[in-house]
């Protein structure tokens, strides 16, 4: 009865254009912004949108890169703390931490406010579950106050916090661990630094290459993005 | 009047041109005194000297003259009269060549309105020793005279044999006797200084080696003349590399994995490049740039065997992945700078197949139904689609299968993105009235290889 209220223009199905995919941006070895484009197994690497980049992290709506004083968007920037930064991009607003300076700081409509977080030890993750820091060997998560939640892991590679799972990398592997407990695990060898690439995939960069990884439950897959040529 | 002033002026001007001559070895300038000589010249052959002729005056000197009045002395230079500014200078060649063993001398002249300059110049033409060269090599009488060593394989020796003849009726001494030159040796034969009798015959061997592919060149100096000795190395014929990949059928949209092995040891260590080309089965695109070796993002690679080993190293990595792309047509894989035993060239065939979807979702907006899609379709002749929408409860909607053709828009979207066929699409249907109820849509996408069905739940 309901469906009798529906009337569909069957006639006019339209398309709001076709475009190439975009499934995240990357800093490449020569730390340019680069947008990774195409479909899982096909990728290259698009023209650079920044250079000078020391860090980056991006969501669906949101893609901010830090070169070594300033944070840039797509749509502005801020002067921020030297060095690098780590990033938790959600939707439009972004918590940045400066490892240089130890500060945190609040990204919203391109500007940078200061927070009075204070947290100890190595910073390796941020979301909405709290902060991954290193302590000792042990990561643990903690609250924006200091207060420990949860532990995670005790490598000694990086972290990446994720939704409902925690991605993280030993010496010769790359552990996807959900909430329940389990894990898949991938050979990788080398693992220095994952950061969210966009909504789905999260970049990881080992020695010369780099590799984004697909987030999705059920689509878990590790791949090999082009290198620049020598 | 006014002329013979000037005039006046200029005479003691020009009479201050001083002349100086040099005999140039190489960029050095050895200033010419009484005489220069030339030295000894095989009968036959031709000697040359490059002379300097600078004006060390304040003033233009203009060269009026000059000679080398003896005979079998030539001298190459500018027609006369030429002139020479201030601190400048003029080089000239001066050669002499002649066959009857003798002391030869010239009159070496330069002048000027004003002065001049001289100096003798001596060559002693003596009977030089006469050389023949064996198989296989092979030799020229130039000029330069030459010895070619042919080609050799990099690491192996030519061994070329060759007798010096004293073909005067009287005891030669051999003061001059050498070989420069990298890959070059004598490897047999008497040492300098040494005599050949009247009539006699001094054997030697030359040894040509390199073990690296190039070309070579070295000199063998006897007494006045030089022989330029020229040879080839080139790298030894690899086995046929096999040129193999990781398992599973090829497809579209994969990183697969080359590696290269040899059949046999390799009897040298070599190194070249892998290639690979794409060619596709459609004419709507010339290429699919995402078809490359990840490592570097490109299509060459380059490799190396050491000697004695069977596994080739590429990009100094035992394997090599590449991304199959997405388009249907064949890749192709080449191995370049080497010579190999057969040809290792390897094609791979990527099947057409129906289009792929990497995501696709299905969502409601007031007003609107969208469906997004981002997949790839490798046979660039999508298009065609088909839509049925279901309530919450699984049944049909009464608006039946909804069709709609954007294969215009894909093929001009493929044709000027010429990024392969990966393609990112939102589709939408106005609707007006509750939404609410629609569950589900069943999406039907067609190429020329078949038909895609995609089930979407709102």
């Amino acid at each position: 009865m309901r469906s009798a209220l529906l009337v569909f223009c069957s006639l006019c199905a339209y398309t709001q254009g076709i475009e190439v995919p975009t499934v995240g941006a990357i800093v490449d070895s020569s730390e340019n912004l680069r947008p990774v484009q195409g479909v899982a197994g096909n990728f290259w690497l698009g023209a650079a949108r920044a250079s000078g980049v020391l860090s980056a992290s991006c969501s669906e709506r949101l893609c901010l890169a830090k070169t070594d004083s300033k944070i840039l968007s797509a749509t502005g920037q801020a002067d921020a703390p030297s060095g690098p930064a780590i990033f938790w991009v959600d939707r439009d607003d972004a918590i940045a931490f400066f490892p240089e300076t130890r500060t945190f700081a609040r990204w919203h409509d391109d500007r940078l406010d200061p927070l009075d977080w204070t947290v100890d030890g190595e910073v390796l993750s941020m979301d909405s579950a709290g902060i991954a820091v290193r302590r000792e060997g042990h990561v643990w998560i903690v609250r924006p106050d200091g207060e420990v939640v949860d532990w995670v892991t005790d490598t000694v590679g990086p972290v990446l916090l994720l939704a409902d799972e925690v991605l993280f990398a030993t010496p010769d592997e790359l552990i996807l661990r959900r909430h329940d407990g389990s894990e898949l695990r991938f050979p990788l060898i080398g693992a220095t630094a994952i950061t969210a690439m966009s909504a789905h995939y999260a970049a990881i960069r080992a020695g010369d290459s780099s590799y984004a990884f697909r987030t999705e439950a059920g689509r878990e897959q590790i791949f090999l993005l082009p290198g620049n040529p020598p | 009047m006014i002329r013979a002033i000037v005039l006046a002026f200029l005479l003691p001007l020009a009479a201050r041109a001083q002349l100086a001559l040099f005999a140039m070895n190489g960029n050095i300038e050895v200033p010419i005194g009484a005489s220069l000589d030339l030295g000894k010249v095989a009968a036959g052959d031709a000697s040359s000297v490059r002379i300097r002729l600078r004006n060390t005056g304040p003033s233009k000197a203009d060269i009026t003259r000059f000679s080398a009045d003896g005979t079998g002395f030539t001298l190459d230079r500018p027609s006369l009269p030429f002139p020479i500014a201030p601190g400048s200078a003029q080089d000239v060649l001066l050669s002499f060549s002649a066959s009857m063993p003798a002391l030869y001398s010239a009159n070496l002249q330069v002048s000027t309105s004003v002065n001049s300059v001289s100096a003798i110049v001596l060559a002693t033409v003596v009977v030089g020793p006469v050389l023949t060269v064996f198989p296989a090599c092979t030799g020229s009488d130039g000029p330069p005279p030459s010895i070619d060593f042919g080609r050799v394989q990099a690491g192996q020796a030519r061994l070329c044999n060759f007798y010096l003849r004293n073909a005067s009726t009287q005891e030669m001494t051999i003061a001059t006797f050498r070989v420069t030159g990298s890959g070059f040796q004598i490897s047999a034969g008497p040492k300098a200084p040494f005599k050949i009798a009247a009539g006699e015959t001094a054997v030697f061997v030359i040894t040509f080696t390199a073990n690296a592919a190039g070309l070579y060149t070295g000199a063998l100096a006897i007494e006045t003349r030089t022989y330029v000795l020229t040879g080839a190395a080139f790298d030894t014929p690899l086995p046929k590399p096999l040129l193999e990949f990781d398992a599973g059928p090829i497809q579209s949209a994969q990183q697969r994995r080359l590696t290269i092995r040899l059949p046999t040891a390799a009897s040298v260590s070599v190194s070249g490049t892998v290639n690979l080309a794409f060619l596709p089965d459609t004419t709507a695109v010339a290429d699919d740039p995402a078809i490359v070796f990840l490592a570097t993002g490109t299509r060459s690679l380059p490799f190396s065997v050491s000697q004695g080993s069977t596994n080739i190293l590429i990009n100094t990595q035992t394997s090599a992945v590449f991304q199959t792309g997405t388009s249907s047509g064949r890749i192709r894989f080449t191995v370049s700078g080497v010579s190999t035993d057969g040809d290792p060239t390897t094609m791979l065939t990527v099947p057409a197949s129906p289009v792929s979807l990497d995501t696709a979702t299905a969502t409601r907006r007031t007003g609107n139904l969208d469906i997004a899609l981002v997949g790839f379709d490798n046979t660039y002749s999508t298009g065609s689609m088909t839509f049925t929408f279901f309530d919450t409860s699984g049944g049909t909607l009464p608006t039946g299968a909804i069709r709609a053709d954007f294969t215009p828009e894909f093929r001009a979207f493929f044709t000027k993105a010429q990024a392969g066929s990966t393609f990112q699409v939102r589709i939408s249907f106005p609707v007006t009235g509750d939404t609410s109820g629609i569950g589900s849509v069943d999406v039907q996408l067609s190429n020329a290889s078949g038909v895609k069905l995609q089930h979407l739940v709102f």
